[in-house]
């Protein structure tokens, strides 16, 4: 790509460019002359290459050299062999790739509307005039920062079906609880729970710091208009807070797909592989099995999905996402 | 919208408004309990010699003791590991808050063709797992004399695609218009960016201190496998280092986890005063 | 770039080629060498106790330096394995037995002209060779004997379990004194692939073919012995819904002097000094075969690495010099790998448990875990799998055994 090809786009080539990021036609003046464009081209460069040069060696670079191990046998011991798609073909044809797909699928479609309601909820309840909210905003942040390690030791101790504190407070209310984390029907509900628990706070700190870009005005004139606290919630608040909505929404979905931590240290896939995830198999594949070239290729599968929610969101997002 | 709020809404609660409020912090007051309960149980679990796991541990610990904790600082090289991660999360995090701001900027501030392009494949570095990316680095790295330094565990850090999203999105919500002015009065992108954009997304900036801090306080895999003179060890490798191959003291381990949350939470706090901070202060309507 | 990546990826491969066609060229008998040695047997609090077994052989041998790395123990795989892909690997390394296969089969590790065999218990040593040449050298070992509660036998009048104890024995024991009410249970095994190999052997039974590449427990002696695991879950041991599997569950209601009989290996013997509990050991019983679990560490020299001879050098010592032997004895750090019966007699001595001659007549039968080039913790994850399912009730033994023997035929042919 030669330096004057990157250039501006003009606004009525590119309407849905236009839409979500209304004005920026106006800040930047069409280009005329050539060392103008040159001049901008550079400007572009030095805005995006420090972050491209690092992403582009350490990341894109290991991405291609994993697509060369997903074309090979490999046990990391021995020498690779080249076996063209084989292990691509394999995982297609595999039933139980499909089975750990559904297992993703159904922590990401559990977790992530606990986790965005009550992250809301609670970005809303203490960005109120709640006393000593500093220090609970602090204590909400705390389990972001434990390690797994300790929040599933704890959440199998809660939720041990005999003496955990969550079945017996059920059955107070004469409810025999489920079997949890021990019952194939019930790890990965126990899972997401713990899961949705601990990354309350993410959510939470992301929407405040979202919230503070809303300006007061708006609240003053919705409330000039008789405006309750609902709707001023629904009305003003939640469609300023789109941007950030956006960006909750689609971290939690890519990291969503690569669960791991939490499965591994509540579950290890169990029982019976029922909560068995696509990144989890991706490790045992490489580091236990002796089969990288298979994770390999498990991975760009996990790729090629991902990308395409993905996309589908950031083309979604038009019709949602108001950046005021 | 808060801090004004507060001052405006005080003196004029009426009685349901009043109920609303001592509920509302009812519940977020029981809530917190249940955030902190299992924090409470490590602590009184690492002061607990002997701790058990598998009974919920005594409110008031039986015998409690400091020792693991001394264990960790005059038999383990918690001091040491400690200085080092801290060290590598600081240089991460201003590297990071240099690389997403500027990356952030172009892809809010400086269309180009493909830029949407060029975004996808920012985001798509995300996309997969660093479990099998591991051993195409580690060759990489050993190819380029990196191995066992600071550098080569730093290096694959020094761009996030999480930061760049988290500060594209903030910088598409501060108003047009000021850039306008700015590009009125002579200013070019480098000057708009500096004075204009940086002091308007300091919640943002602020989140993403707490998050790339984050990221590399807790960071494992890549550490471990890159870094093994125990001089150049990290916080979680000697944590993990805590597990023995049959049998683990936990006191010790979750005094580790104590010692390992506490200048997180530092980071934390301090972040926390900028990200409320907000628009209020930055002069604009 | 990319394409740099590219070759630079598949280098590793020639590379490995190149590595395990090559012999070392003998080095200069007095030039100065270092060899690195990464370890996970010292993590974990015997740090300082190997620099004292190090600094002795470099006393030894002033020409040899010995650069250690030691690595957590539940990660030092995956840094292993990385290093192998590489070719980044230390001249001498830690190995557990289950990976011995593999890594030997894949030409990993460099055949050891070991200079004092007969130092070695042989069962030891010849379980880390292949065709009669030493591939690894044990460096230490532990084995899986029955702990008892004295007070609950005598509670319930019981005798207390010997050597000669067979599963009829045990069990007996147990369903009398186990008292679900009191919260007082009989017995406690995990139901794993590593109890399971076991007591198939107890049972006359074994777990793979001879030609390795079948399994061979899908037998009327394969069932029973499953079901003696099996079915002690809910009668003389906890359910895992009541909290069985959890990690230190076990030892703690031992502990806690609520556990009668607990299957698990010597290394818990510190966890129990404090304990109110009047505790003993004894051998496992059997069901007509003697057969102890024992678990053993390697040390392993990289067939790439430039100084074979000095790596073999300090691989022989770390195993078998007397140094070793007494700090190891003297730290409580697990037990050496050697036959002089003589010059282990301290750790008799050592307190609780009194009959520590336990943990070697355990050693008259041993079973030592089947291990296959490929597939190995593939294979151990769905015996152990398959067996809890039949444990939860959600499979009967019957059907576990025939799937896992499916599932694990399949892996081993490759699929």
């Amino acid at each position: 790509m030669t330096l004057s090809a990157i250039q501006p786009i003009r606004s009525d080539q590119d309407p849905a460019e236009r839409n979500s990021r209304p004005g920026h036609s106006r800040a930047t003046a069409p280009l005329r002359t050539r060392s103008q464009k040159t001049k901008y081209a550079l400007t572009v460069l030095a805005f995006l290459l420090p972050s491209a040069i690092p992403l582009a060696l350490f990341t894109l670079g290991p991405m291609i050299g994993a697509a060369w191990i997903s074309l090979t046998k490999w046990n990391l011991l021995a020498p690779q062999q080249f076996i063209g798609l084989d292990n691509y073909s394999k995982l297609l044809t595999d039933p139980r790739t499909g089975e750990i797909f559904l297992h993703t699928v159904y922590y990401i479609a559990g977790y992530l509307p606990l986790v965005y309601v009550g992250g809301l909820a609670l970005a809303l309840a203490l960005n109120t005039a709640l006393k000593g909210r500093s220090f609970l905003r602090g204590v909400y942040f705390l389990p972001v920062i434990t390690s797994w390690i300790v929040v599933a030791l704890v959440w199998r101790w809660l939720l041990n079906p005999s003496s955990g504190a969550v079945n017996s407070v059920l059955g107070w209310f004469g409810i025999e609880g489920p079997g949890w984390w021990t019952d194939p029907n019930w790890a990965m509900p126990s899972i997401i729970l713990a899961s949705a628990w601990k990354d309350l706070g993410f959510v939470m700190v992301i929407l405040l710091a979202g919230l503070q870009s809303i300006s007061p005005d708006l609240y003053d004139a919705a409330k000039v208009d008789g405006a309750g606290w609902w709707r001023r919630t629904f009305s003003v608040t939640i469609p300023l807070l789109s941007p950030s909505t956006f960006f909750v929404l689609i971290i939690s979905l890519i990291n969503g797909f690569q669960v791991f931590d939490q499965v591994y240290a509540m579950t290890s896939g169990g029982p019976a592989g029922a909560s068995q995830v696509v990144v989890q198999q991706i490790y045992d594949l490489t580091f236990r099995y002796g089969k990288a070239g298979e994770a390999s290729a498990l991975s760009w599968l996990l790729f090629i999905v991902v990308l395409a929610v993905t996309v589908i969101q950031i083309r979604g997002q038009k019709r949602w996402v108001n950046y005021g | 919208m808060a801090e004004r709020a507060v001052i405006h809404d005080r003196p004029r609660l009426t009685p349901r408004q009043l109920a609303g409020a001592i509920i509302l912090h009812a519940i977020v007051i029981a809530g917190a309990a249940i955030m902190f309960f299992p924090f409470l149980w490590t602590i009184i679990t690492s002061i607990t010699p002997d701790a058990s796991l598998t009974v919920a541990p005594a409110i008031i610990p039986q015998n409690p003791s400091l020792g693991a904790y001394e264990q960790l600082f005059t038999e383990r090289p918690f001091g040491l590991v400690i200085v080092n991660s801290f060290v590598l999360a600081a240089i991460t995090t201003a590297v990071q808050l240099f690389t997403s701001s500027t990356a952030g900027y172009a892809f809010s501030r400086l269309p180009f063709r493909g830029r949407g392009i060029v975004f996808a494949v920012y985001l798509a570095t995300m996309m997969i797992p660093l479990q099998v990316l591991i051993v195409p680095l580690f060759v990489e790295m050993k190819s380029f004399g990196l191995l066992n330094t600071y550098l080569g565990a730093l290096l694959p850090t020094f761009a996030s695609a999480f930061g760049i999203f988290l500060l594209r999105q903030a910088i598409n919500q501060v108003p047009h218009e000021l850039d306008e002015a700015a590009t009125i009065d002579g200013a070019g992108h480098f000057r708009i960016f500096a004075f204009i954009i940086l002091p308007n997304i300091k919640p943002a900036l602020a989140t993403l201190v707490v998050f790339a801090f984050m990221g590399s306080w807790n960071s494992f895999l890549w550490p471990l496998i890159v870094l093994r003179s125990p001089e150049l060890q990290t916080l979680p490798i000697a944590l993990a280092g805590l597990q023995g191959q049959y049998i683990s003291d936990w006191d010790v381990i979750m005094a580790g986890s104590v010692v390992s949350v506490i200048p997180m939470l530092a980071i934390y706090i301090f972040a926390q005063k900028y990200i409320i901070q907000g628009v209020a202060s930055s002069g604009i309507k | 770039m990319n394409r740099k990546i590219m070759a630079v990826v598949g280098l590793t491969g020639v590379a490995a080629l190149v590595m395990t066609g090559c012999s070392a060229t003998p080095a200069e008998p007095d030039a100065p060498v270092t060899i690195t040695y990464t370890n996970f047997i010292s993590n974990d609090g015997n740090e300082a106790n190997l620099a004292k077994i190090v600094d002795a052989f470099e006393k030894a041998n002033p020409n040899i330096t010995v650069d250690v790395t030691t690595l957590p123990y539940s990660d030092y795989g995956t840094a292993l394995q990385t290093d192998l892909a590489a070719g980044t690997v230390s001249d001498v390394f830690d190995i557990e037995y289950a990976n011995y296969a593999s890594y030997q089969a894949n030409g990993v590790l460099a055949p050891l002209k070991v200079s004092n065999p007969s130092a070695y218990r042989q069962s030891l040593l010849e379980a880390y060779s292949t065709d009669g040449t030493s591939y690894a050298l044990p460096s230490s070992f532990s084995d899986v004997v029955l702990y008892y509660n004295k007070d609950l036998f005598d509670a319930a009048g019981v005798s207390y379990p010997t050597n000669d104890w067979t599963w009829a024995d045990e069990k007996a024991a147990a369903l009398k004194i186990t008292d679900q009410a009191a919260g007082i249970w009989g017995d406690h095994q995990p139901v794993s692939f590593y109890e399971y190999y076991k007591v198939l052997a107890q049972n006359g039974g074994k777990f793979l073919n001879d030609d390795g590449k079948t399994v061979a427990f899908n037998t009327p002696a394969g069932i029973e012995a499953a079901k003696w695991l099996v079915e002690k879950s809910g009668t003389t041991m906890p359910t895992i819904e009541q909290g069985q599997g959890t990690p230190d569950f076990d030892t703690n209601l031992f502990k806690d002097g609520k556990l009668a009989m607990l299957h698990t290996g010597i290394w818990v013997f510190g966890a129990f000094t404090d304990s109110p509990a009047n505790w003993d050991i004894a051998v496992e019983p059997s069901n007509g075969t003697k057969a102890s679990a024992v678990f053993s560490n390697a040390i392993g020299v990289s067939a790439n690495s430039k100084h074979i001879e000095a790596a073999t050098k300090w691989a022989e010592f770390m195993t078998s010099s007397d140094t070793m032997v007494q700090v190891r004895l003297d730290s409580g750090w697990e037990l050496p790998p050697i036959s002089d019966d003589a010059k282990l007699a301290t750790y008799l001595d050592k307190g609780a448990p009194a009959n520590r001659q336990a943990v070697f007549d355990a050693l008259d039968g041993i079973a030592l875990p089947p291990v296959v080039a490929n597939g190995q913790s593939e294979m151990q994850d769905i015996m152990t799998e398959e067996l809890v399912e039949a444990q939860a009730g959600r499979k009967t033994v019957e059907e576990a055994l025939a799937s896992a023997e499916k599932r694990i035929n399949a892996v081993l042919a490759g699929q």
